[in-house]
Formats: structure tokens, sequence, C-alpha cells
């Protein structure tokens, strides 16, 4: 058992990372961020702005000159994270060796599955436009892809990803590449799904590869029963909970709901 | 530089000194409410304004400000706060005009005995005759006596100082004593209320004198033993004179220097008062006494990875003045442990303050502002509320509040 001792950090304007939706407020946080998410920082993370922050609304002098200086010798830039870790005090050193170790092995993939791991990475953080981006870029890399299942595997991501944003058309492209690779039953389900919920909201009519009647009727399973869970879901029930409530409160939380999904809407394209 | 005062305040007296100036003022504790002008007095002024009918009296103004009671006067009922203020308005009106000095730069109250509500009502006072809160401090009367004593030349706390305190309303007597460490010297001081006390009217006869005479060699003899005192001092109203105790006298001044000083808390709060401006205090001793910390209470910490020994509080502060705010993070624990180390390092225990309705969280990722302060010298009083994690594990409401006993 032991009690960490904060320093006095008083932030008054936070630091927002945008993939996360959040604000940080002190180098706790940051490290928190940096440890938790090392595909989100290993890229241009420690900017100048966070440098700033780090100075002004931190108070840490001495480690923003360190980060400077460090970005101003062009050495590696992982470093830079390291010495954030080290700095704030957050980990003992065992948890620093074993970051220090995570993104070593992540820097030792080979490109594609590296690109890959961050597109799935932002894919899980609902960062849908940026995955598309890099899922994109993968599939241009010169020379091409080790094989068929890293291709279709990259296209189904592609295509799940569109879907996410509601772009059907080029949710339905990119499966199609996909089910070309190897004829696999699990992108034909995905295909058979988004002729289910492209076909409720657009007039649009996908020509799905022939299906047999017993992998339509346990897909039609799976869909009611991702229906019947929705239907539990926290996100549903508070919104249930929302509608019970007076007209005052339930147009104020609505109008709250509706920014919030606005901007979750605005982040993931 | 603005006034430093010492006041001794008890039910029956109040003696007020000024740091550096050789006048002392002693009146009795009693306000007046004078018909005629609208005006209140103090002290002596008091009895005179009754004595001529014009205004009706209040004494023994600090049991009233320690009970919470009231005084009805020409029909309007009277806060002890409120008289407290009046009164310490009058009070301090005599050492600005004296001193032609408009500026308060330190106030030391020191009282017979210190408990947080009249401490709180003090500083109301401070605050309704505009002296910052900085400025306004309240003492034991053990607390004077130390820095009254270490004060003085050294040889006079050389060895143990003891303090015959003789006072309309109690007979007091103090000890004091110097441990001198390989660290910082600690003073410990204590008191006893005498049984022995007695009515100072009577010595105002030959048998009444040579009875008090008698009691006091009596508790001398008891007090004193075989002990080793460099110093022995007579204060209070009863030792304005010692003609009337020969025999006590007597058997005090052997192998030691016997001093009388009637004025001596409110001088030692003066002394205290100098002290608090300076900010030396720190450096120089640590004070075991009536008012001051009797343990260490500190906690384990990591910071910067490193583990430490964080002191909340040392002994020998303040424990009215000690509070203190931090933000801690949990690691792996849902409780919080504190270790009290009395002066006997043997009787060092460990308190656990457990944090079981907390939201359950990741490791270290629950902060948690502990807020501490003390509710008298052996209470000390806890609240840890959640402050949760940024934005990445929200706060929750939940708050624990606990008191420890030292």
């Amino acid at each position: 058992m032991s009690l960490l001792l904060c320093r006095q950090e008083p932030v008054k304007t936070p630091y927002y990372i945008e993939p996360l939706g959040i604000r940080i407020w002190s180098s706790q946080e940051l490290s928190y961020v940096i440890y938790h998410n090392p595909l989100l920082v290993m890229d241009g993370f420690v900017d100048e702005h966070l440098i700033t922050f780090i100075r002004v609304e931190l108070d840490m002098e001495f480690l923003a000159a360190k980060l400077e200086k460090w970005m101003n010798s062009k050495e590696d830039k992982d470093q830079l994270l390291f010495i954030i870790l080290a700095e704030c005090g957050y980990y003992p050193a065992p948890e620093q060796a074993k970051f220090r170790q995570n993104v070593t092995a992540l820097r030792k993939l080979p490109q594609t599955e590296y690109m890959k791991q961050k597109g799935d990475y932002l894919f899980g953080r609902k960062q849908y436009g940026k995955a598309v981006a890099i899922y994109e870029r993968i599939l241009e890399l010169p020379g091409g892809m080790a094989g068929k299942e890293l291709t279709e595997t990259i296209w189904c991501s592609l295509g799940c990803t569109y879907a996410r944003m509601f772009q059907f058309s080029k949710a339905w492209a990119a499966f199609e590449k996909a089910y070309q690779c190897r004829q696999s039953e699990e992108v034909l389900k995905r295909m058979y799904y988004l002729t289910r919920i492209a076909e409720k909201s657009h007039s649009r009519h996908f020509h799905l590869p022939s299906i047999t009647a017993d992998q339509k009727k346990a897909w039609l399973k799976e869909i009611s029963e991702a229906g019947e869970r929705a239907k539990t879901s926290d996100s549903i029930l508070k919104l249930e909970g929302l509608f019970q409530k007076d007209s005052i409160k339930r147009t104020a939380g609505a109008q709250k709901l509706i920014k919030q999904w606005k901007q979750e809407y605005r982040g993931m394209i | 530089m603005g006034l430093i005062i010492g006041l001794d305040m008890c039910d029956a007296y109040t003696q007020l000194s000024c740091y550096e100036k050789d006048k002392t003022w002693t009146f009795p504790t009693i306000i007046c409410r004078c018909k005629s002008e609208e005006g209140w007095y103090v002290g002596k002024e008091a009895y005179a304004c009754n004595l001529v009918g014009d205004g009706i009296l209040v004494d023994k103004l600090l049991n009233l400000v320690s009970r919470e009671g009231t005084a009805t006067i020409e029909g309007v009922k009277y806060e002890a706060i409120r008289l407290l203020e009046l009164f310490m308005e009058q009070v301090l009106k005599i050492p600005k005009k004296e001193f032609e000095e408009e500026e308060i730069d330190q106030l030391v109250v020191t009282l017979p005995s210190i408990t947080g509500k009249v401490m709180d009502s003090f500083l109301y006072c401070g605050d309704y005759l505009g002296i910052p809160r900085e400025k306004v401090h309240i003492i034991s009367h053990e607390e004077s006596f130390v820095y009254y004593i270490l004060n003085q030349k050294k040889e006079v706390w050389r060895n143990q100082v003891g303090l015959f305190d003789l006072s309309p309303d109690k007979f007091c007597y103090y000890e004091l004593k110097v441990q001198r460490g390989l660290q910082k010297m600690m003073v410990v001081a204590e008191s006893f209320d005498l049984e022995e006390s007695f009515d100072l009217d009577i010595l105002g006869t030959p048998s009444g004198t040579r009875l008090a005479d008698k009691i006091l060699c009596s508790c001398g003899e008891r007090l004193l033993g075989h002990k080793l005192f460099s110093t022995i001092i007579l204060s209070g109203k009863g030792f304005e004179k010692q003609d009337w105790s020969p025999e006590f006298m007597k058997l005090i001044c052997r192998r030691r220097k016997v001093y009388a000083e009637t004025a001596l808390f409110s001088k030692g709060a003066a002394f205290r008062g100098a002290d608090y401006l300076e900010k030396k205090e720190g450096d120089s001793f640590t004070c075991i006494c009536e008012g001051r910390l009797k343990s260490t209470i500190s906690m384990e910490i990591v910071y910067k990875g490193k583990k430490n020994q964080l002191v909340i509080a040392g002994a020998g502060e303040n424990w009215y003045e000690c509070r203190t705010s931090m933000d801690f993070i949990l690691d792996d624990s849902k409780t919080v442990e504190f270790t009290i180390t009395p002066l006997d390092p043997k009787q060092k225990r460990k308190i656990a303050i457990s944090l079981k309705d907390f939201p359950d969280r990741p490791a270290r990722t629950t902060k948690i502002q502990m807020k501490i302060g003390f509710l008298d010298e052996s209470t000390m009083a806890v609240a840890i509320r959640d402050l949760g994690f940024g934005e990445l594990f929200p706060a929750s409401d939940a708050i624990v509040r606990q008191e420890v006993k030292l």
C-alpha cells in the first residue's frame, strides 16, 4: 500500500487530446495517457503545444526545457515519451521499462503491421476518418502486401470503418474487395449485415454474393440477438430515462445529448 | 513597526504587555455599559461607572464565551462573543493611545486553558477589530511561560524552572524542562491546578498569612522535592508582595534563583508575538505544552518514485494553527494509513482509514484530497474526498470524515 504525493499543478487551461476526446489536468493524467496509448503518442504527440502546456500549466519548466532540447537534437523521438514518464514520477521504474519495451516492440513491427495496429487503435477510439486514411495508406504501399489474408483484413477493416461513418457505398466497395481476396465467410457475413443496415436507411440495393439458407438464418439470429442486447444497453436505458423526465429536463437533456453526438460525429470523420 | 501585544486574559483579571515596552496594564476582566453616555467601559473605569449606578457590569467574560452564554443589559441581550469584541476593542485602545500607534503587528492572547470554541471567538474578535487572522494567535499559559523563560538569560533555564502562580481564582504550578538533544532543543512545560488554592483575602490577617505560608511550604516541598531547579518564579496577584510567606521563601531560595514577575504570561505572549513576526521558532526549539501537539503524525508516501515519510504535523506544532490540504493518488489500496509517533517513540502506532466506499478503479486512477485539522491537541480531524482522475475517471461524491485520537 502506498500513496503517491501529487505536486501542486494549478492548471487553468487543460490540454485537449482529440483522439481521446478528453482534457487532461495534471502530469499524472498525461503519464496515464502516454502509458495506455502508445500508438497514439508515438507519432508527433509531443509537440510545441504539449511542451507549452507542460511549461505553463503544469509548471514543469525543467521538463519542458529538456523536451525542447531533445526535440531540437533530432534524435529518437520516442525518447521524449520516456523523459516525460521519468520526470512525472507517476509510474515506477519497472512500469517505465515495460512501456519502453512496448514502444520498442511496436517500432520493430513491419510497417504494414504497425500501421494496421495504429488504424485499429484509432478505429477503437472512434477516430474513423483517421483510421480510413491509415488503412488506405497501407493499401497504397509500394510493393503490395505480404498476403491475401492481410489484404483481406485491411479491406474489411476499411469497410467496417466506412460503415461506422454511414458511408455505405464505400463500405460495400471495400467489402467487395475484401471478399475477392479469399471469398471468406466472415467478410460475406459483414456484407450481409451491411445490406440489412443500408436497406433500412437507403434506397440503394446491394448485390450480395449467394448465401445459403443456413447462413442467412444464423446471421439473422445474430442480428436479432444484437438488437435485443442493444435494447438494454446503457445508452438506450439512459435515453429512455431522459424521455421519462419532465419536458424542461427532457429538452435540456436532449440538447446536451445531441450536442454530444454532433461532437462525436465530427470527431469520427 | 506596529505594536506586538501580549494579552493575558483570565476570568478575574486581564494583563496587557507590549514587546520591548516597559509598561504593563492589569485590570479586572469586566465590561460595563454606561447608561448616560451609551458607551462601554472596561476594568477599573467599569467598576467606577457601576459604583455610581450609571452602568451594568458583566464579569467572567471568558467563562461566558466558553459556554456561549449571553448577558442582558438594559433589556438588550448580548451574545458573549459580542461582549468579548467590545471588551477587546476597549482594551486594545489602551496601548494604542499610550504608544500613539494604531497598527497592531501581532496580537497574542494567552489563556489559562484553551478550547477550539474560545480560540474561534478570539479570531472573530480579530476580524471585528480589523486585525488580519495571521496576526492573531491564541496560546496557553504554559506556552507563554516557555516563551517568557526562553527569552531570559540562559542560566535561568539551565536546569528546570518552576513557577507558582497565585491568582484570586486559582493556585497553579508550572514546570519547564529543557531537553538538549542532538537535533533540535526540546522544551517541555506542564502545569497543575493545586488543590490547596485559597482565597487571597486571608492574607489580610496575621493568622491567615501564617496559614497561607504553611500551605505554600507544603506545596513547595511536595513539588520541588529533590529536583534540580535553576529558577523559581512567583507570579500572580498573590505574589505582588512576598513578605507574608517567609518560610516558603526560605524553602524556594535554596540553591536557586527566585524571581517575582506578576505579568509573566502577558510578557511571555508578547515574546511569542515577536517570535511569530520573525518566524524564527521553526529553527530554534520544539515546544511541548498545552496547545501544542504531543505527537508527530506522518504518512508513508511515494514521491518521484521514492518512498518517504511525509510529516503531516510535527510534535510541538500549534494544533489550532496546524491545518493542511494535500492531494494524493491511491496506488493499489483503498486505505490511508497514518503513523502516530508520541514523544516516547516506543508508543508509535499506526491508524488506518478505510476508503471502501470509494469507487473501484484501476490502480493509481483515484486522486484524493486530504484535509487535516485538529479539534484539540489530541484529536485530529481528517476529511478525504474522491477527486477521480480528471476526465478519464470522473470524481464521485464520495467523502470520508473521521476523527483520530492521537
